[in-house]
């Protein structure tokens, strides 16, 4: 069993995904046709051996709550441990530009000290990954390493404006961090980071005391200017990382889960990605149905054309329907004849017969929760 | 504990071997129904519907996977802090100790549990029908009619009726005659295998049979007819609603096909009489650019790339390219590689069938159990086999 607990800040919000993060965290989005995108960092802690996750929860927490109930779909309804609700700084209109705010923790001083893990796996709640941190803890370990920060190389640093980049000597550890700003001259494979570390939980207790009265601050700023003092290391990851900050990062990290390989990698292994268990009935294709390339969840029924797209769990595509590049979110009703080409639609849009939604590869068209076209 | 009012009593022991290789390693209430439930979860289901919340479950025959399917009951919400799920196998006593000898004797046996509960009623399922049941309605009926017995009865087709225990009631549904799979029936009121007992009474009767060595120790056979015999106020309770009986190949078949007929799904998937099961939690299903799907239900986790018309997919079954499949039954993690021509067929659990092979061949209207092509749990069929229908493999 591995000695350490989980935080997880599920607590990102963003206004550039168009109205699917317009009430609720990014962490809440629904993705990849019966999923949340905490799910996946949730079950790679679990997957881990973790079973104390402490989930930092952002403002509007109501439809995070509802996904998660009490955390048995992940084995957290535990007497030892389990899944504890850290509510969170609210961050006022400015919003939240941190990662890992020391505040949000200060708040919740109590789940960190009261228990007896030697270490404290911290990830963010926004990305779509599925990895297991046994090897990185046994690294941290091995290491006596204060701090693990885990990575990925890249040569491509293109699009990847505000990752953090660093430079480790031959043992790993971490000599100074860089912004990608400075890589655009070099073409080296340069490892950068992707939000996820291992730290001594007494050294985050020490540090959560030492800048107790320093405003908010971010703990991966705090790490960067100790690099000195701590020992920090870097552990790599092979496990793709899909990072969701806009709406077109959605569509794409979505619909790249048609190609098997990626689906291989996030969730045919044996490490599960878990979500709320639905107790829906199978899917039915009607004789009408014409289904082609495409992930289709559970309780949907199905006398329409779907092709290259995405369908959540409960939705009803009626005949002549034709659903094109697109993603439909859980309970939408699309009514005869409907066409919709590159369109994401939220929860439960109704979408009256012989209307056509048309959006564009670099522009899809996203319809808001529970409207009625 | 806390005293309940009525305890179920689950009777899951029973091999079913009419359901051939579909029942060979495990018992028949575990056996896959519907793409992604398994048949006890629609007793289970009732009870949590009927908030029934404290259930013994009757085990014997081969129950590993029956029992690692079960568990604490939580996926049907009866892992409760006054009552719960109780799995009851054989056991041995201080003395003595023996297999489960009919379905009353596995009862008697377990009295001590029954009594633990001190309940006024005792309901007796079974966990090999499909069914949807509200047994408050009929506890209600129990206790109105002020009867000793309820037997729940269905009518069932004439041409049918010497499969089951047959019944004749008066006006006021007091049973008067009960013959148990009679070859000429008077009567096409059939029972469901689901009585409600008063404790007391069926205490009495249990001990009266087991003391008795010519008694077979059923409750269809033994111990109904006893309480007529003894002038005890049974009832018969008539049920009206979905029941499927799913004792052989032919009827199961049935019973699962029927799902995909458009009444019929929303009488089984009926959101308002929802039925729970142990699910694995599997991502949703991918059907590929040369796949064709009409007509059927596929579950989460398949893959699906050939053609699947009139048929029924389990979770985690793969279906290959060019591959054709209809009028079958996918059961759970059925591998259907390339080129494979499936017809009629019940495709027991994990088995694989290799390139080229072509299963339920021939006219199928002329072979044996109708025609139904079974593969067994596990069972490899080797590249280019061919397999003629009605045939078990």
């Amino acid at each position: 069993m591995s000695n350490a607990i989980g935080i997880i800040y599920a607590n990102t919000a963003t206004d550039s995904l168009r109205g699917l993060a317009l009430e609720r965290p990014i962490a809440a989005v629904p993705f990849g046709g019966r999923y949340r995108v905490l799910d996946f960092a949730l079950s790679s802690m679990v997957n881990s051996g973790i079973r104390t996750i402490g989930l930092v929860t952002p403002h509007q927490y109501r439809p995070l709550l509802d996904h998660l109930g009490a955390g048995k779909a992940w084995f957290l309804d535990r007497k030892d441990g389990g899944l504890f609700i850290l509510p969170g700084v609210f961050h006022g209109l400015g919003g939240n530009k941190h990662t890992f705010c020391i505040k949000d923790l200060r708040n919740n001083l109590e789940y960190l000290d009261k228990d007896f893990a030697e270490n404290v796996v911290i990830s963010s709640g926004d990305q779509i990954f599925n990895i297991n941190f046994i090897g990185a803890l046994e690294f941290h370990n091995k290491k006596k390493a204060d701090v693990t920060l885990i990575y990925k190389e890249t040569d491509n640093s293109e699009g990847l404006n505000d990752e953090m980049f660093f430079v480790m000597d031959k043992d790993h550890k971490v000599s100074h961090v860089q912004s990608s700003n400075d890589l655009k001259r070099t073409k080296f494979v340069q490892p950068f980071f992707v939000n996820i570390l291992i730290i001594r939980r007494e050294i985050l207790l020490d540090i959560i005391e030492k800048y107790n009265f320093t405003g908010c601050m971010d703990l991966i700023d705090i790490l960067t200017a100790n690099l000195e003092v701590l020992n920090i290391y870097g552990s790599p990851t092979c496990s793709s990382i899909g990072t969701i900050r806009t709406i077109k990062d959605y569509f794409d990290r979505s619909m790249d889960l048609l190609n098997l390989e990626v689906r291989g990698n996030l969730w045919l292994g044996v490490d599960k990605i878990h979500t709320k268990i639905k107790d829906n009935p199978p899917t039915r294709y009607t004789s009408q149905a014409k289904v082609s390339n495409s992930l289709i969840a559970s309780g949907c029924t199905i006398s329409g054309e779907v092709v290259n797209s995405i369908i959540f769990r409960e939705v009803i595509i009626e005949q002549g329907c034709k659903i094109k590049n697109s993603i439909i979110l859980p309970k939408c009703h699309l009514h005869t004849n409907a066409q919709t080409d590159y369109a994401i639609l939220d929860k439960s849009v109704k979408v009256n017969g012989e209307n056509i939604l048309k959006g564009s590869i670099n522009n899809p068209l996203v319809v808001l929760k529970k409207t009625v076209i | 504990m806390r005293k309940q009012e009525c305890v179920a009593m689950l009777l899951a022991g029973g091999q079913g071997s009419r359901l051939g290789g579909l029942t060979r390693i495990r018992a028949k209430p575990a056996v896959s129904f519907c793409g992604k439930y398994r048949i006890i979860d629609f007793t289970l289901s009732n009870c949590l519907n009927s908030h029934i919340n404290t259930v013994g479950v009757l085990i014997q025959y081969k129950p590993f996977l029956l029992n690692s399917y079960i568990g604490l009951g939580s996926a049907w919400d009866l892992d409760n802090p006054y009552g719960g799920l109780h799995i009851l196998p054989p056991f041995q006593g201080e003395k003595e100790g023996s297999w489960y000898n009919g379905t009353a004797n596995a009862v008697y046996q377990n009295y001590e549990f029954i009594d633990y509960y001190d309940p006024e009623y005792v309901i007796i399922l079974s966990g090999d029908h499909v069914y949807k049941m509200d047994y408050t309605r009929m506890l209600k009926f129990h206790k109105e009619k002020n009867s000793d017995v309820t037997i729940a009865t269905i009518k069932v087709p004439w041409e049918e009726a010497s499969r089951f225990g047959i019944l004749s009631v008066d006006e006021d549904a007091r049973i008067t005659e009960f013959s148990e799979k009679p070859a000429h029936p008077k009567n096409n009121l059939a029972s469901m295998g689901v009585y409600v007992f008063n404790w007391s009474i069926l205490k009495q009767a249990l001990i009266v049979d087991a003391g008795d060595p010519q008694s077979q120790n059923d409750f269809g056979k033994n111990i109904i007819p006893q309480q007529l015999k003894q002038a005890k106020r049974v009832y018969a309770y008539e049920f009206q609603g979905y029941w499927r009986d799913v004792g052989t190949i032919e009827s199961y078949y049935q019973a699962n096909m029927e799902s995909l007929r458009e009444g019929h799904f929303l009488t089984i998937f009926d959101p308002k009489f929802r039925i729970f099961s142990n699910e694995e939690i599997l991502p949703p299903h991918f059907v590929g650019s040369t796949a064709q799907i009409e007509n059927s239900l596929v579950c989460n986790g398949c893959i699906v790339h050939g053609k699947v018309s009139n048929s029924i997919i389990a979770p985690g079954v793969f279906v290959g390219k060019n591959v054709e499949i209809r009028d079958s039954i996918l059961l759970p993690c059925v591998k259907i590689h390339d080129k494979s021509l499936i017809y009629k067929t019940i495709v027991g659990e994990n088995a694989e069938i290799m390139r080229h092979c072509i299963i339920g061949a021939g006219k199928q209207s002329t072979s044996d159990q109708d025609g139904i092509t079974v593969v067994e749990d596990n069972h490899v069929i080797d590249e280019g086999s061919v397999i003629k229908a009605g045939k078990n493999v």
